[in-house]
């Protein structure tokens, strides 16, 4: 292994185990201990939770924005994607030529519209004053460093930028990660939970359908 | 503004409770994606950035960063982790009592899902900590604790009240026995009320015992511990609320009654359904219910008898945030106010999508924000105007007061009634 690879699968060691011992802290905290009597399943709450509660015809963040929503949409799915052929492009690198060309320019074109994405994001933040009012640096960092994983995986799968901008780019993603905003990948899922207890154990969901 | 030096310890160890994870995963969820905006009304209503129920929320979290997290202090900068001092409190104080109803409207809509009115209630705490609730406020609370309601009535005057109503019951059901029973022990009901219903709406007082009348049930209200509302809900200081709810629970064991009827009012029915318990650390041994729910059971059980036609004015819900958002009772209201109305037309956005009309959070308490509450309550009067009804029923009497409000304000014409009122002038009872 390069020096530079040794740096990013250290940065990756230590985003996962901070980011674990925080998922391990939050498991132990659990959901809050209510003393209340239940009108409601907490279950079915929480199913709808992630299920049609997230749908886009559910939430205003959605449908009264639908070109940051299917930005959104694109910028995370690029961040997965970039974030699961991390591990394939540190071990199987010399593999790579077995892999078909289409298929690796394929992917690198959908890594480099969802990079797009995550620009646009970056750009509406900037331009935005009520976004702008209240962004720390750490949300410029966040979506820089996530956006430019995206665009140097896509570089890196077409063999067109150097081994050490990609590791670079990889290692300053998993330290900021488990500091900066980007952790939200993590909390999401506790939101989700908390909000599904919360209004599962009130009745308020499920919703009932309006006639 | 002259940065003063305060006492931080008590405000900060709220942010440092490790209850459960509802405080952690909040402080760091929001990705600042501001897309929460339009779902609030003090947004649109001035659109100005510092409304923004995420900026609101990171004052809180911006706190939280600073003293909890390790990348708050040794890179504050970078985070936006901010020093607690007079400035930041002065503003929290301005945006989390000032420009909040805590109606949980962005929760819903927001795209990730971070409990927003949770982390202003934090915050609020987090005030109350440092005596630092709005005077008119905190007057609400402290008439709730020192006088067992929170407009302070004397008990005396509350009694004539109840009785002066009984004697109207009485004439109008022309029988002795329709009673508007005080303090009796051994009931089914132990029913709650709003101080505003004695004080200025008398007449839902006895719209309820119309409906208790007829579905002969067997009820009584304390003299003294009555109050379903609880404002330190609002205030955000638990050991008040605490008390507050205290008053009612050892009521109902000094009366021995069997059921909590908690009155139409929408923060009272929260803080004592769902936050009572927490605050006395206890679970309630009794059942503690809306009276929503009691006149459903009515009707699905054939205690009463509803006759729509005499209602026959186009009609629109209001639906109290924590009745029905936080509430769950959405389609327990529709099932009241469609057994007796003949004609109601659905606000929109309505359900768990409403509007707050704009009295909620303490607003109707909070004087020095009445320009605020009744300019936010502008998005209320026109779904009001564009339902075209001549009645807005809602089952929430801080509602009832700020619709008034807002009626007068901005010429909508129409009569305001609880759920009891519309459902006594529905009733069919036959006469002994």
């Amino acid at each position: 292994m390069e020096w530079y690879q040794i740096m990013a699968v250290i940065s990756a060691f230590l985003c996962i185990t901070l980011l674990t011992a925080k998922l391990v802290n939050l498991i132990k905290l659990g959901l809050p201990k209510e003393l209340s009597q239940p009108n409601g399943s907490v279950k079915e709450g929480i199913i709808y939770s992630f299920t049609g509660a997230m749908s886009p015809k559910a939430k205003e963040s959605a449908y009264m924005h639908l070109p940051t929503y299917l930005g959104g949409i694109v910028y995370h799915i690029g961040t997965f994607v970039s974030l699961l052929l991390f591990p394939f492009i540190l071990l199987l690198a010399d593999k790579i030529e077995r892999v078909p060309d289409m298929f690796l320019y394929i992917t690198a074109a959908a890594l480099t519209i969802s990079s797009m994405a995550g620009a646009g994001i970056m750009v509406k933040r900037i331009v935005t004053d009520n976004l702008r009012y209240f962004s720390s640096a750490d949300d410029y960092i966040s979506n820089i460093l996530t956006t430019a994983i995206q665009v140097v995986t896509a570089l890196m799968l077409i063999d067109a930028v150097d081994p050490v901008l990609y590791y670079t780019t990889a290692a300053l993603l998993f330290v900021w990660m488990p500091f900066g905003k980007t952790k939200h990948l993590l909390y999401f899922f506790f939101a989700r939970v908390n909000l599904g207890y919360f209004y599962g154990r009130r009745g308020t969901w499920p919703p009932i359908k309006k006639n | 503004m002259v940065t003063q030096k305060i006492d931080i310890k008590k405000p900060l160890e709220i942010l440092s409770r490790g209850d459960d994870s509802k405080l952690e995963t909040n402080m760091n969820a929001c990705v600042k994606c501001g897309l929460c905006a339009e779902s609030c009304m003090y947004y649109l209503a001035f659109k100005e950035a510092q409304y923004v129920p995420g900026a609101k929320a990171e004052l809180v979290s911006s706190i939280y960063r600073r003293y909890n997290t390790l990348a708050g202090k040794v890179a504050p900068a970078l985070f936006n982790a901010k020093e607690l001092n007079q400035e930041m409190a002065e503003k929290m104080v301005d945006m989390l009592f000032g420009a909040c109803t805590m109606c949980g409207r962005c929760v819903k809509h927001c795209s990730i899902g971070v409990d927003i009115p949770y982390i202003v209630r934090k915050g609020r705490e987090m005030l109350a900590a440092m005596n630092m609730v709005p005077a008119t406020l905190q007057s609400t609370v402290d008439a709730a604790l020192n006088t067992g309601n929170n407009m302070a009535i004397p008990q005396e005057e509350f009694i004539d009240t109840i009785k002066w109503m009984e004697e109207e019951l009485i004439d109008e059901m022309e029988d002795v026995n329709a009673r508007i029973p005080l303090d009796e022990t051994d009931k089914s009901v132990f029913y709650t009320l709003n101080p505003r219903e004695p004080k200025f709406f008398p007449l839902s007082i006895s719209a309820i015992a119309k409906v208790f009348y007829a579905a002969k049930e067997s009820w009584t209200i304390s003299s003294k511990y009555y109050d379903v509302t609880n404002y330190g809900f609002f205030n955000g200081n638990n050991d008040q609320a605490a008390q507050i709810a205290g008053y009612l629970h050892d009521e109902i064991h000094k009366l021995r009654g069997k059921k909590l009827v908690l009155g139409e009012c929408g923060h009272g029915s929260r803080a004592t359904r769902w936050e009572g318990p927490g605050y006395l650390k206890k679970k309630f041994d009794f059942e503690t219910i809306t009276v929503v729910e009691v006149i459903a059971s009515y009707i699905r059980e054939g205690k009463i008898t509803l006759d729509k036609s005499l209602n026959s004015s186009k009609v629109t819900i209001h639906d109290p945030c924590n009745l029905v958002r936080n509430g769950g009772l959405y389609s327990e209201i529709r099932f009241v106010v469609k057994s007796s109305v003949s004609d109601l037309q659905e606000m929109n956005p309505y359900g768990e999508d409403n509007f707050c009309c704009g009295g909620g959070g303490g607003a109707l308490a909070m004087s020095e924000y009445n320009e605020r509450r009744i300019k936010i309550g502008a998005i209320k009067a026109q779904q009001i105007a564009k339902s075209g009804a001549k009645v807005v029923i809602t089952p929430c009497h801080n509602c009832v007061d700020q619709l008034q409000q807002l009626n007068h304000t901005y010429k909508l014409g129409v009569k305001i009634m609880t759920i009891a009122e519309i459902v006594a002038d529905a009733l069919v009872i036959n006469k002994q």
